[in-house]
């Protein structure tokens, strides 16, 4: 269906898209470098982990693609703290940040267009369904890197607040997936927020994308994502103060 | 931002394009879910007529007419369907029956079998209606959000020009100082630069030209002392030798020599007061203090002349302004009155105060019985070395020219208003300076 070809591209793509923009907003500068050293291990690791997928979920029982997108998404994270916390070498690790999760999103987005049984999406609905999608991440992308560059302007320290919530949002589905793998104790579930705001509806998909909104977390999931946000919001201004 | 052209493009485009596809995927939900609702529809209308076909006598309404003839003979009809054959023609038709106009559907599967179905015209509109409806409202709902963004976009990638509009328009006629703004875009830097390089090429010409009529006015004033005590000791010595002089060129020496020396005394004065130069020092003083002090300056000459004088109205007048601007205003008119009316004529003074468009004004009035001005001459004579009659004027009075073009610029410091008219004595000329208070 094409809502469905919609809805799995926005949700493999906007989180990128913001994260791109955050970043272009950053180091606004070398933004052509940044684009250029993104570029290049994206297609590298789309193209290893697309040709290697079956292999890859093969191993650890069964639990490897999981397992390696939780790896993937925990990557984004350390290099985004990274970046922040030493000027050298920032633009590159910022870059590679971007391009992990790119990587996640590119060979999901793969695997739902070349995975057989995909009979019910008719080409029209795919090209429409992939159009609308890219469109609408792109354009909100546009829009929160003209956003933050006015609230740069204005001075309001958002910046750091925003990027923090977007490195403690890949950690965030990082838990998500190593709780469905195992790997980690989801504890109990701390709140039930799904009538309020659903995760399904366009604000919660937006959150979702942005800062990892979840309308039932564990325990753990809380714990990590403010252990997370306050380590990277830590870095962040830190990289602040010494501008 | 750094291109306006490039901000409006990406925004713009990102706006239409982000409205436009939710609005799309709304209207393809929505359509979906009454589609969905329409296919249920046909559903329980199916069930209903199998069921009623097992229900004799059944009057259920249903949405359907239903006929099944066999061997030419109505074998089963629903309630809404009449006894007669619904329709005569294969395939879809459209007929009146039952008082409503009706889509019908004819088929005979076999030669024996004929099934005639039938759905009311109107009811067919009302569904596709609701389908087509649901999928247009979204579009429509988003453009006053277009609109708004539309508008908050342009406003703040034209605001770099709004606030250089604003910052020309604040600046004072003697601020050339350059323009400076925050965050240029690139389509405004170029004309940022240019106007900046024009204020700085204006005030270089503005210093250039007051220094240099200071300068020139400065370099004569010497000299022309000098000529003037010379012809003046050499007037003398004539008389003593008694040399005589029936062609009177020494007096024409002398009046040439005292007429340059005002025209450079009234150049350096309207170099001082002029607008685009002068740093005026406001303070409140008293207008009419100032007139009487100037009565008293010119008395000596209003006397030799044996004309009178009189200052009427208010006896005090305070206002804001710079006191040697003003003294040289009431001077430049008592002297004018005083030169260009004959002896034994009258001038006259008035100071009121007036309310006009809700501001206070201080009016000064000028007046003197002399030969006055033509009307049709009244704007020039506030041009610089304009003299009525130009040198001949029937008064032989020495005059530069400069008097009222000096009281003009100093009424325009003030942000007031001059204007001429006929004396209220039977002849002369009539100065009225208005001030704001």
């Amino acid at each position: 269906m094409l809502i469905n070809t919609v809805l799995m591209f926005l949700r493999e793509l906007l989180p990128l898209c913001l994260l791109l923009a955050t970043l272009l907003v950053w180091h606004r500068s070398v933004w052509r470098s940044l684009v250029l050293y993104f570029a290049l291990p994206s297609v590298l690791m789309l193209s290893l982990i697309s040709l290697q997928m079956v292999w890859i979920s093969e191993q650890l029982d069964g639990l490897g693609l999981e397992l390696l997108y939780s790896f993937l998404y925990l990557s984004c994270f350390v290099l985004l703290c990274l970046s922040a916390l030493k000027a050298q070498w920032a633009l590159l690790r910022s870059a590679l940040a971007a391009a992990c999760l790119f990587s996640i999103g590119g060979s999901n987005l793969l695997l739902y267009i070349w995975l057989p049984g995909q009979a019910e999406n008719t080409p029209a609905d795919l090209v429409l369904g992939s159009a609308l999608g890219v469109g609408i991440g792109a354009s909100i992308a546009v829009l929160w890197y003209y956003l933050l560059s006015e609230l740069k302007q204005w001075r309001i320290s958002s910046f750091a607040l925003l990027l923090s919530l977007s490195g403690a949002r890949q950690v965030m589905m990082a838990s998500a997936l190593l709780i469905q793998s195992d790997w980690l104790v989801a504890g109990p579930q701390l709140w039930q927020t799904e009538q309020l705001l659903s995760e399904q509806s366009e604000l919660g998909f937006f959150l979702q994308a942005l800062m990892g909104y979840e309308a039932t977390p564990s325990l753990s999931q809380v714990l990590l994502y403010v252990l997370c946000f306050t380590l990277l919001f830590w870095c962040c201004s830190l990289m602040e103060k010494k501008r | 931002m750094r291109s306006l052209r490039r901000y409006l493009v990406t925004v713009l485009i990102a706006l239409f394009t982000l409205i436009s596809f939710v609005a799309a995927l709304q209207s393809y939900k929505q359509s979906a879910i009454r589609a969905e609702a329409l296919f249920d529809q046909d559903l329980q209308v199916l069930a209903s007529s199998l069921s009623q076909q097992y229900q004799a006598g059944s009057q259920q309404e249903l949405g359907l007419a239903l006929q099944v003839w066999q061997k030419g003979e109505l074998v089963y009809r629903s309630a809404l369907a009449p006894e007669t054959s619904m329709s005569e023609a294969e395939g879809f038709s459209e007929h009146n029956f039952a008082g409503k106009r009706w889509r019908v559907f004819r088929q005979t599967p076999t030669d024996l079998l004929t099934v005639i179905v039938a759905q009311p015209l109107k009811q067919r509109q009302q569904l596709a209606d609701e389908v087509i409806t649901a999928s247009i409202y979204p579009v429509v709902l988003s453009l006053p959000l277009q609109a708004l963004l539309i508008w908050l976009v342009v406003s703040k990638a034209l605001s770099p020009i709004k606030r250089f509009s604003a910052q020309l328009s604040s600046k004072k006629a003697n601020d050339l100082s350059p323009v400076e703004l925050d965050q240029v875009p690139a389509e405004l830097d170029q004309m940022l630069k240019t106007t900046n390089q024009l204020f700085a090429r204006l005030a270089d010409a503005f210093e250039r030209e007051k220094r240099f009529a200071s300068d020139v006015a400065h370099e004569l004033r010497t000299p022309l002392s000098v000529l003037q005590v010379n012809l003046h000791n050499a007037s003398q010595q004539w008389q003593r030798s008694g040399i005589s002089d029936p062609e009177g060129s020494m007096l024409a020496l002398q009046a040439g020599v005292e007429r340059m020396s005002a025209l450079i005394e009234q150049i350096m004065l309207l170099n001082r007061t002029n607008p685009e130069h002068f740093q005026a020092r406001t303070e409140q003083l008293d207008l009419a203090g100032l007139c009487r002090q100037v009565v008293a300056d010119w008395y000596p000459q209003i006397d030799s002349k044996q004309q009178q004088i009189e200052l009427l109205g208010l006896e005090h007048l305070s206002l804001k302004g710079d006191a040697f601007a003003l003294r040289l205003l009431v001077s430049n008119l008592v002297g004018n009155a005083s030169k260009y009316s004959a002896v034994g004529g009258s001038i006259q003074l008035e100071l009121s105060i007036e309310q006009s468009n809700e501001q206070q004004q201080a009016i000064l009035v000028v007046q003197d019985n002399g030969p006055g001005i033509a009307p049709e001459e009244y704007t020039r004579v506030f041009d610089r070395f304009y003299r009525v009659g130009g040198d001949r004027h029937q008064s032989g009075t020495i005059g530069s020219g400069l008097g009222l073009a000096i009281v003009r610029d100093i009424v325009v410091l003030h942000q007031g208003r001059i204007s001429l008219g006929a004396s209220d004595f039977s002849s002369g000329l009539k100065v009225t300076v208005e001030l704001p208070l």
